[in-house]
């Protein structure tokens, strides 16, 4: 801890015993460098990382995980090192796919994004401590974020419910299918609760226009892009999905719904949106296009609710395949 | 007590160059370029001032704004940084003012500075730190960076101006302009 190297939680000492472990696991050499991870454009290896695993209590059976995890948030269309030192509160976020959600035992049911007892946590901060250790993320170092957020200590580590899913995998959507973790720039989880509504429409109007909050960053004329991630309770998804079984007509909807009046903010706004083309028959889109809309199916059975991810505007979201040793 | 062997979680660069990279003699006759961005209304209105107070000695100014860093914007973006800079005696890059975007002006200076032109990264007195960490983690400590005023961005276009005028002086000495201008305290 005097060194730097932790959290303020308690680590595990990663003795050589442990971190040979976890490397076995992994089916890679030691030394094989993964990536490397910016701001401090330092190689990591596969050592770096069961290191880095270990201590955060990550089991030795994640290393596939976590190394596909360091692989895509290397991805230069992610923008790693820009997200490390933003005043933002942006962390990626993992979301997990295939067989391997129940192998890891990954969450996707309810209490998906915190609260169920087992490895996610560990999992997320083991890729936390690669940040802070391997790619520099520290506070007020390179890191200028404000505020900061919780899933900056254990990361956002969730399943998607696949098997509740009128609609293909979050992943396979994005090109690859069965085991594959998607990297996402969040802003944090916020929630959507509708205990009134009972069509598809109007749980897609909900979230559409719960979604087009000034603030977000999507609607910054400096964001290059505006992806959001959306994971719908299964409840909601059987209803949407018997009405809307092709998913590009849920983002479309979604889209459609996430925009704001121009004359709803004050006029300073309006000149900029104007110039980069956003403003449409007077109103403002959170999400440039419908594409940028990822729905993903997960949380517990009781419904009501819906988990919206603001993402940060500059990376992109970037899916690996986990290989399994 | 037990002692026993743990094995070191992190990982460092080594290389660096800490030289500041050539002077820029003389402003006469000088193509400098200013990177300005999407962000700061305020840097836009430094800038202007600079500019104006560089034609006025000799220079002439170019002038480029950076965009988006990823997708195809991201690859069009850095082939125009490259074309720019290919066409200056001296780059001025700014402006480090958050978090994201320090790191994209040093990422710009450092690429200015590799084709070994007088560069200067421009910075809020807040995003200094961050600037001069990301410069050496970039393998360039010696990177010049000038330094203004925090919080710029919330101060109306008059009051910029002010601040840009009192710091041209100083400016041009970091760009390593040596001649009486630079050297000579204002009136």
């Amino acid at each position: 801890m005097e060194l730097g190297w932790g959290d303020g939680l308690p680590l595990v000492p990663p003795t050589e015993a442990r971190v040979r472990m976890h490397i076995s696991k992994s089916g890679r050499f030691p030394d094989e460098v993964v990536a490397v991870l910016l701001p401090l454009r330092a190689e990591c290896t596969v050592e770096k990382i069961a290191i880095n695993a270990v201590m955060a209590g990550a089991p030795a059976e994640s290393m596939p995980l976590l190394i596909a995890a360091v692989e895509a948030m290397a991805e230069s269309k992610f923008e790693l090192a820009s997200l490390n030192a933003t005043t933002g509160s942006v962390v990626p976020a993992l979301i997990v796919n295939g067989p391997i959600r129940h192998e890891l035992e990954i969450p996707f049911g309810a209490g998906c994004l915190g609260g169920v007892a087992g490895p996610a946590p560990a999992i997320g901060r083991a890729i936390r401590l690669l940040m802070r250790n391997v790619a520099g993320q520290v506070i007020d170092v390179t890191s200028q974020s404000t505020f900061g957020t919780p899933g900056r200590v254990a990361g956002i580590v969730f399943g998607e419910w696949e098997e509740k899913s009128p609609w293909a995998p979050l992943a396979e959507r994005l090109g690859v299918p069965g085991n594959a973790v998607t990297a996402y720039g969040a802003m944090g989880t916020a929630n959507i609760c509708d205990m009134i509504g009972n069509t598809a429409d109007q749980f897609l109007q909900m979230i559409g226009k719960s979604l087009a909050y000034p603030g977000a960053n999507g609607f910054l004329p400096s964001s290059q892009w505006s992806e959001t991630l959306v994971a719908i309770n299964p409840v909601w998804a059987a209803v949407i999905g018997k009405a809307f079984p092709n998913i590009q007509d849920v983002q479309e909807k979604i889209y459609q719904y996430a925009s704001i009046p121009i004359d709803f903010l004050d006029p300073v706004y309006k000149e900029p949106i104007e110039r980069i083309g956003r403003l449409k028959k007077g109103r403002v889109h959170l999400i440039q296009k419908p594409e940028e809309v990822f729905v993903m199916v997960a949380g517990g059975m009781g419904g009501l609710h819906c988990a919206m991810l603001h993402s940060w505007g500059t990376c992109l979201t970037t899916t690996k395949p986990v290989r399994m040793p | 007590m037990t002692r026993g062997l743990i094995l070191d979680p992190t990982a460092s660069r080594s290389d660096d160059i800490a030289d500041a990279g050539p002077d820029l003699a003389t402003l006469e006759g000088k193509i400098i370029g200013f990177r300005v961005d999407e962000l700061w209304r305020s840097w836009d209105w430094v800038a202007e001032i600079w500019a104006q107070e560089l034609e006025r000695t000799g220079a002439i100014v170019k002038f480029w704004r950076a965009g988006g860093r990823t997708g195809t914007v991201g690859e069009r973006v850095i082939q125009e940084l490259d074309a720019f800079t290919d066409t200056l005696d001296a780059a001025i890059v700014g402006m480090a003012n958050c978090g994201s975007c320090t790191s994209w002006t040093i990422h710009d200076a450092l690429w200015a500075a590799r084709k070994d032109i007088p560069t200067v990264a421009v910075a809020t007195r807040h995003f200094e730190q961050l600037a001069a960490n990301l410069a050496k983690r970039g393998g360039r400590s010696g990177l010049r960076r000038y330094i203004l005023p925090y919080p710029l961005d919330i101060l109306q276009k008059a009051e910029v101006h002010d601040i840009a005028r009192d710091h041209y002086r100083s400016f041009l000495r970091t760009l390593g302009v040596r001649d009486r201008l630079a050297v000579e305290p204002a009136a």
